[in-house]
């Protein structure tokens, strides 16, 4: 009982994720301003903006439902702390079993859904016209994403994430076999978090604030928060599936490992939104689909053929 | 999909100054647009004609934000043609490396807006990191970043000595190194070149119909540039190449501009060889004699016309100012047809507006 509220709340539960997360948003935006010549916030920049946006006054269009809008941030935040639980970290895993990583995929594709729909029922026009948006981006990503994700399930014969990532002591990093389905995933965790350059939904110069553009206070910090534990869950499965190599018997070299590897992804990150320009929708839609089918679809075909 | 409106302004991330346009759009496609202008009416044409000319000066000066120096140039060469006085050949190269030195940092300015808007944030910030220097170079010659203070009527008001001509040169060197990088980024960025080739392209016949000058102009093939259709010194005898583009398109407005900021940074060095020795200014009298005058330069953003009408007192009995941006506007409503909802910041910031300067 004590055991299950630890895991639940402090590690790898609530806690840890949000620390993760104001971490990463942190990193993120200081890697972004040494690319810009920018100096970048203190460490403590992202929590002071969520106390911030807590303390501001909570607005809304007077035909949208309340509960609702309060609601949807909530589960979506509910959403990925629990795909948090499934992904192991630096080998710990409590809660894994066989077939966790679809369950961590379906939890992952609650915040798009909730974001379309905040987005619809928040009534502005810009957050309808952002709505719509998301769920267009949605429907290029996510397919070749869960293809290119399936590769290292399939090359692993497990669909538990920490099957997958002690596959790979024995057959070696994914990332060599599978390099275009790990850049095919990175490329679905970027459009999934809906940064830059796919940050369609939410561009600022088109669609102000995309689906939030109504949304203020706590609920807003709500957003921001499912956002961040979001890129950090998925940076996370990004490692188990793809890097391997984070469980040892020491559990410092672990951490090292794990650590070194979160940094490294987060690097490509904020190096891919600081060197590219945002892509239309159009454009996006035919990139994913003429070109990122296509490539996911031959490289789990190539794989299926090799362990054959 | 049914037709919606959305209201572009007064206040929007996109605009910079504020200006009101109600788009209408289906889905992702814009079906047309309307729009609204002024919101910066400040009545500087009717306030000019209650003050002096030495007043209006610093008047015309507050018109536009960005390229303050052309308009106060402008200005001061009507008022000197109406007087028939000829000012120093310094003066007038000493406004000319002003003129230049603000058409790169409008330039510059001009492309980190187009870069924030396609999403490309570290662009955005390296041009204007690259604009600082030019506007340091301007502040320590004539007192001001933005507004120089550096005409008057018969002249300039500062002197270069040895001293600002070697920072003017290091600055300028290492500004044509930043410009040969962002030129590199704006030729082989394929998510740039993806938003902007082909994206409301512009027929020369389009251009000449709607009177659209400057780069817009430029970058639809129409070759016209005042510098060289009605140079007065020191252009005359200076070489300098006009660029055009044929394409019409947002990226060709991209390529155009940035290639004039190498012109122009070209322009600042032979300037500084050829500076000539004498006095930077001479003594004019209050009145001016009766008499009108049309005067036309190149702003940063095309061609700037001043008509000026003189009665024999101490004051301007008409002061008329057409700014490039006006005849930008009235092509926006047409390019805004036709497009992605998405390509409505890169139309916009092709156009490279200045609201205040039409507005006035």
């Amino acid at each position: 009982m004590i055991e299950g509220l630890f895991y639940l709340l402090l590690f790898p539960g609530l806690v840890f994720q949000v620390v993760c997360g104001l971490g990463f948003e942190w990193v993120d935006r200081k890697l972004l301003a040494l690319f810009q010549r920018r100096v970048g916030p203190p460490w403590y920049q992202p929590l002071a903006d969520m106390i911030k946006l807590f303390g501001k006054e909570d607005l809304l269009p007077t035909q949208a439902n309340d509960l609702i809008a309060s609601l949807l941030p909530l589960i979506s935040l509910s959403a990925v702390l629990t795909a948090g639980l499934y992904v192991p970290i630096a080998g710990f895993s409590p809660f894994s079993f066989e077939g966790d990583l679809i369950v961590i995929l379906f939890l992952m594709s609650v915040p798009t859904l909730s974001y379309y729909l905040a987005g619809i029922l928040s009534i502005g026009i810009y957050s309808v016209l952002g709505g719509g948006r998301s769920l267009l981006q949605y429907f290029s990503y996510e397919v070749p994403f869960l293809i290119a994700l399936s590769g290292p399930a399939v090359a692993a014969g497990s669909w538990s994430v920490e099957g997958i990532m002690n596959a790979q002591f024995s057959l070696g990093s994914f990332i060599l076999f599978q390099p275009l389905g790990f850049l095919l995933a990175l490329i679905g965790l970027i459009g999934k978090l809906k940064r830059d350059p796919l940050d369609i939904p939410s561009a600022k110069s088109e669609v102000i604030g995309g689906s939030l553009t109504e949304y203020t206070g706590a609920k807003l910090a709500f957003w921001h928060l499912v956002m961040n534990v979001q890129a950090v869950v998925g940076i996370f499965l990004m490692i188990n599936l793809f890097l391997g190599w984070t469980k040892f018997h020491n559990p410092a070299i672990a951490l090292a490992v794990f650590v070194l590897e979160v940094l490294l992804i987060t690097g490509v990150l904020s190096t891919t939104s600081a060197v590219f320009a945002r892509l239309r929708i159009d454009q996006l839609a035919g990139f994913g689909w003429r070109i990122l089918v296509p490539l996911s679809i031959a490289q789990l075909t190539f794989v299926i053929l090799m362990g054959a | 999909m049914s037709k919606i409106s959305i209201p572009i302004g007064p206040q929007h991330p996109l605009l910079k100054e504020p200006l009101s346009m109600m788009v209408d759009i289906s889905g992702e496609r814009v079906l047309g647009a309307s729009l609204r202008l002024g919101y910066v009416h400040r009545g500087i044409e009717r306030l000019a004609q209650t003050r002096t000319y030495t007043q209006n000066v610093h008047l015309i000066e507050r018109i536009c934000g960005i390229c303050s120096h052309i308009h106060t140039t402008t200005y001061c060469q009507a008022v000197e043609a109406v007087l028939g006085v000829e000012i120093p050949l310094r003066a007038s190269y000493l406004r000319a490396l002003m003129c230049e030195l603000e058409r790169v940092h409008s330039h510059l300015l001009w492309l980190g807006i187009l870069a924030k808007h396609i999403g490309l944030d570290t662009i955005f910030m390296h041009a204007w990191h690259d604009r600082e220097s030019v506007l340091d170079v301007m502040e320590e010659i004539s007192g001001g970043r933005v507004l120089h203070a550096a005409n008057q009527i018969g002249g300039v008001r500062f002197d270069i000595d040895h001293d600002h001509d070697s920072m003017i040169r290091s600055a300028l060197k290492k500004l044509h190194e930043q410009v040969a990088g962002l030129l590199d980024v704006i030729e082989n960025e394929p998510a740039l070149i993806a938003r902007t080739k082909g994206v409301a392209p512009v027929s020369p016949e389009v251009i000449k119909k709607y009177c659209v000058v400057g780069p817009m102009a430029r970058a639809s093939g129409v070759n016209v540039d005042m510098r060289r259709e009605n140079p007065i010194p020191p252009y005359d005898q200076l070489d300098f190449s006009v660029v055009t583009h044929p394409d019409g398109d947002a990226w060709s407005r991209t390529y155009v501009r940035v290639e004039e900021i190498r012109v122009s940074l070209n322009l600042c060095e032979s300037i500084l060889e050829q500076l000539p020795e004498g006095p930077v200014n001479i003594r004019v009298p209050r009145r001016v004699p009766a008499g009108e005058v049309i005067i036309r330069s190149e702003a940063p953003r095309g061609e700037l016309f001043y008509y000026l009408r003189s009665d024999g007192t101490d004051k301007p009995a008409r002061l008329k100012v057409r700014t490039p941006t006006l005849a930008a506007l009235s092509l926006l409503p047409e390019q805004l047809s036709a497009i992605h909802v998405a390509d409505i910041p890169v139309v916009l910031a092709g156009v490279d507006l200045c609201v205040a300067c039409a507005d006035r």
